[in-house]
């Protein structure tokens, strides 16, 4: 699934994205984990909200913003994107390359419609590197 | 049948609703029942100043007519907290107080038993021993280590109360 966060493309495997809706409010969370600071309530269910936007340093875009609910290793976990709706894209496994992006969990690179696009490992997410490796 | 439930005080502090066990709660006063010191001295006891909000960095405007101070004492501690509004005083189903998720890693581990949602609003509740200042902010405990806590509680699967 292709999204963009602050106008930057990026992608993520289906099976790790839980759903998209429309962004609600979310509620602030007094919290020193980093980008981990709020929750999501949906009906009588909450989920901590990952701020990627501030990860990347790219707000987000757009007047009716998105929910992508990332299923995490530790549960389900909401990340606010912009407006501009995801898109379905199918990639060869062995097109995907390494990369040495720092800056967010990856899974690696692929170039969609000639752009190059980080693959965001929703699942380990804010995860310490050790247990990102373990996972 | 019977149903299990823990009392709790929800308070607001700027726009975070907090939830105190009950059973600690020894007074509610009002500015001028709290006066102008810092501590609070009732039936004997002196209850040291709490500024909860700070701690939690939280924004919180301490200067409204609904501000209240919170007598609370778990019996070795006891402190005057200082909140910007008293909600009430509830009762709620142990099953229905959640851990706080894992994906929280840091200190806020410590300042929070769990969490719940109250008339629609979620409610972090306060541990006690922490913001009575008998657990220092330490360990910024790994995933894995919050997995286990979790694992080792009722916790996982609501009770957290």
């Amino acid at each position: 699934m292709v999204f963009s966060v602050g106008g930057v493309k990026l992608a993520a495997r289906t099976e790790d994205v839980g759903g998209v809706s429309p962004w609600t409010e979310s509620i602030p969370v007094p919290s020193r984990t980093p980008f981990v600071q709020a929750m999501l309530k949906r009906g009588n269910h909450v989920m901590p909200v990952y701020d990627l936007a501030s990860r990347l340093s790219s707000p987000v875009q757009g007047d009716l913003l998105l929910c992508l609910e990332a299923r995490h290793l530790d549960g389900p976990m909401a990340i606010c994107i912009d407006a501009d709706v995801p898109s379905l894209e199918t990639v060869d496994a062995t097109a995907i390359r390494p990369n040495g992006r720092q800056d967010v969990e990856t899974l690696g690179v692929v170039t969609i419609g000639g752009e190059d696009v980080a693959i965001v490992a929703l699942q380990r997410l804010g995860r310490p590197k050790q247990d990102a490796v373990r996972s | 049948m019977f149903v299990e439930t823990a009392s709790f005080l929800v308070v607001r502090l700027g726009v975070s609703y907090v939830a105190l066990p009950a059973d600690g709660v020894r007074g509610v006063l009002t500015r001028e029942e709290a006066g102008n010191e810092q501590a609070v001295t009732a039936a004997g006891i002196v209850y040291q100043p709490v500024d909860l909000a700070q701690r939690l960095s939280v924004v919180a405007d301490l200067s409204g007519l609904e501000m209240r101070t919170v007598l609370y004492s778990n019996g070795r501690s006891h402190g005057a907290i200082r909140v910007e509004q008293v909600v009430r005083l509830t009762d709620v189903e142990r099953k229905d107080c959640l851990p706080l998720p894992p994906q929280f890693q840091r200190d806020e581990r410590n300042w929070f038993g769990g969490m719940m949602l109250y008339q629609d609003q979620l409610v972090l509740i306060v541990n006690p021993s922490w913001a009575l200042g008998e657990l220092a902010d330490v360990v910024p405990a790994s995933v894995g280590q919050a997995e286990l806590m979790i694992a080792a509680t009722p916790a996982a699967v609501g009770g957290s109360c």
